[in-house]
């Protein structure tokens, strides 16, 4: 397991490092660093899919004394890191680039946001090919706005509200209710993914 | 210990190592005792299967030529006298029956041959 | 010791992607070389995957060193070197990088047999794997097969692509791992030439069906070749053929009843000893009667 995470990390080494010099860009730039952290975890993990998705490599990990379990698992552990790594990134960046603090409050939020989209992601990569995201990704796009325009027209004022109602949660357990329903949700993601790896013929 | 296989040959190649193994034997170019190659060496030393080195061993030990001891290999047996002749024997009268068989294609009788092995016979004298 | 089987499939059954195997049993017996054989696309590939747990059958039962993969797949994988025909390799990294990841998986991992077989077969460690030949690639899959210390070694036609010299050195290289008597190895290929001199058993498959596993003598002794004139065939002696391949100027087929091919034929038939393509060529002739009337 470990080896499989230490694998990962190995291969995305030149990635990771390239991406956390266009983090500082854009932090230079001064983009919000909520935003631009979602993007770049999300750009991570979608980098640590590709490198394993050949079937080829399937076949190679698989023939290694690796359960599928662990090669999933794994997997979810690497993402989960370099979501951690990129808030620190942020965190440090800011520090660095502007001499201010980022609110842990916000590195949480970008880290919920980022973790949800990748819950969705892993499975669905698992399932079809990553290349398809794309495709799926517009396509739910297009639902969204067929849902704003036709059935629930305030349905972006919602978001907003939800997002602000969020931000502006005070209770320690809120927030702790909080972390626990989205590492719920991304355990459960990675329960899905390994039902869908396990029988998976390469 | 001298051993030469024939791809070509229609014999099976475990025949050709067994014949060739056992002509040693009876002609004493391998002494009782003596120890041979493991049934592995033997078939990466000749470049053939496992399976033909073992068929060769297995059927020397069967006509007693051999035995094995386990975890230490095979050697080559004390030969008595009547076995020797015994196998010599046999293969005279394989070369016997190639010889009537052709003799027979021929329209050769066995009177002609019969004299005709006389003659051999005394000539070798 | 030596009759204990390493792989055992029982009543396999597998379907997909319109292919399927069906109530399919094999044995690999220790300590020797199994050759598979089959044309394209009879399940060969399927087969080695089924073994290497990489799909799982839909009913029956995979053992291999007597461990089932349910409960003992890391302890199954330490024990096999694998070989398939295409490179599974990260194809960005070198030789040298690859094994860095690939040694971290194996207890047994041995790096200066690692480095013996690299010289052996002079592989460029820091050359990216992308830029192998496929005889490289294939040298560079069975280093990293053979560097572990395995004790089953699985390969999917490890020959094809290879030159005649390497083929060669190949089948030295087996007989060099075989010398301990635990190594079992087992491979498809289909180039029946390269089992002449390693190979103890054959098992042939046609359409999913596994034909038979015996040795090489078994074959001879019991499939033939016949050989002869037209008069020879009529209904009852053609049946005794698995297939039979008419012309003008005479018949021949394979029997897999060599002994009764003698006695019925005797000396009016030429009876040989068939090639292993011989019995692939009519074994899949003999499968398609109906396309055979058609033409």
């Amino acid at each position: 397991m470990y080896n499989l995470i230490r694998k990962d990390l190995v291969l995305q080494s030149k990635m990771i490092i390239g991406l956390m010099i266009g983090l500082c860009v854009y932090l230079f730039l001064d983009v919000s660093s909520l935003w631009v952290g979602v993007v770049f975890s999300i750009a991570v993990a979608m980098n640590a899919v590709t490198i394993d998705e050949k079937s080829s490599v399937h076949i190679l990990l698989n023939s290694l004394p690796y359960t599928r379990k662990e090669i999933v698992s794994s997997k979810y552990i690497v993402v989960l890191l370099l979501t951690v790594m990129v808030s620190a990134a942020i965190y440090v960046g800011n520090l660095a680039i502007h001499g201010e603090f980022t609110s842990l409050k916000n590195l949480l939020f970008m880290i919920a946001i980022a973790v949800t989209a990748i819950s969705v992601m892993l499975p669905f990569c698992y399932k079809f090919k990553s290349s398809y995201l794309v495709t799926a990704s517009i396509v739910a796009f297009g639902l969204y706005l067929l849902v704003v325009s036709f059935f629930i027209q305030d349905l972006n004022d919602r978001i907003r509200a939800f997002v602000e109602f969020l931000l502006t949660m005070q209770s320690t357990g809120a927030y702790v209710a909080f972390v626990a329903s989205i590492m719920i949700l991304y355990v459960c993601s990675g329960l899905v993914s390994f039902r869908i790896y396990k029988n998976k013929a390469f | 210990m001298k051993i030469i296989i024939s791809n070509q040959s229609k014999t099976p190649i475990y025949e050709q190592i067994h014949t060739q193994i056992k002509e040693q034997i009876i002609s004493n170019d391998l002494k009782p005792g003596h120890h041979l190659p493991s049934m592995r060496q033997l078939a990466k030393d000749l470049n053939v299967s496992l399976i033909t080195s073992k068929r060769a061993y297995e059927e020397l030990e069967k006509n007693g030529f051999i035995y094995s001891v386990v975890g230490k290999g095979s050697f080559v047996s004390d030969q008595n006298e009547e076995m020797i002749k015994e196998g010599k024997m046999k293969g005279i009268e394989e070369q016997l029956l190639a010889a009537i068989q052709n003799s027979k294609d021929i329209g050769i009788s066995l009177k002609e041959l019969q004299e005709l092995l006389t003659i051999l016979y005394k000539e070798e004298d | 010791m030596e009759n204990q089987n390493v792989i055992e499939l029982r009543h396999v059954s597998k379907s997909f992607d319109g292919f399927f195997i069906e109530d399919f049993s094999l044995d690999v017996k220790k300590g020797f070389v199994t050759g598979f054989i089959g044309g394209n696309g009879v399940g060969k590939s399927t087969t080695i995957k089924m073994i290497m747990n990489l799909l799982q059958p839909d009913s029956g039962s995979v053992s291999v060193f007597g461990l089932d993969y349910e409960n003992h797949e890391k302890e199954i994988k330490q024990r096999i070197g694998f070989v398939f025909d295409e490179s599974v390799f990260y194809e960005n990294l070198t030789l040298a990088e690859l094994k860095e990841i690939v040694k971290r998986a194996y207890v047994k991992w041995d790096d200066s047999l690692f480095y013996d077989y690299v010289n052996k077969f002079n592989l460029p460690l820091n050359k990216k794997i992308k830029t192998f030949s496929k005889g490289m690639a294939i040298k560079a899959s069975l280093t990293i097969a053979l560097s572990h210390h395995a004790e089953l070694i699985v390969m999917d036609e490890p020959t094809s692509g290879l030159d005649p010299i390497f083929r060669r050195e190949l089948l030295e290289i087996l007989h060099q791992l075989l010398q301990d008597g635990d190594t079992t190895i087992f491979f498809s290929t289909h180039i029946t030439t390269d089992l002449d001199s390693i190979a103890d058993y054959i098992t042939f498959i046609h359409d999913g069906e596994h034909i038979f596993t015996k040795d090489l003598y078994q074959i001879e002794e019991e499939y033939a070749i016949v050989k002869g004139g037209l008069e020879l065939l009529d209904q009852d002696t053609e049946q005794e053929f698995i297939a039979t391949r008419k012309t003008a100027y005479g018949f021949e087929a394979l029997t897999s009843n060599k002994r009764k091919a003698e006695e019925v034929f005797g000396e009016m038939a030429l009876i040989e000893a068939p090639t292993l393509e011989d019995i692939m060529y009519y074994t899949k002739k003999g499968a398609v009667p109906h396309v055979q009337l058609n033409t």
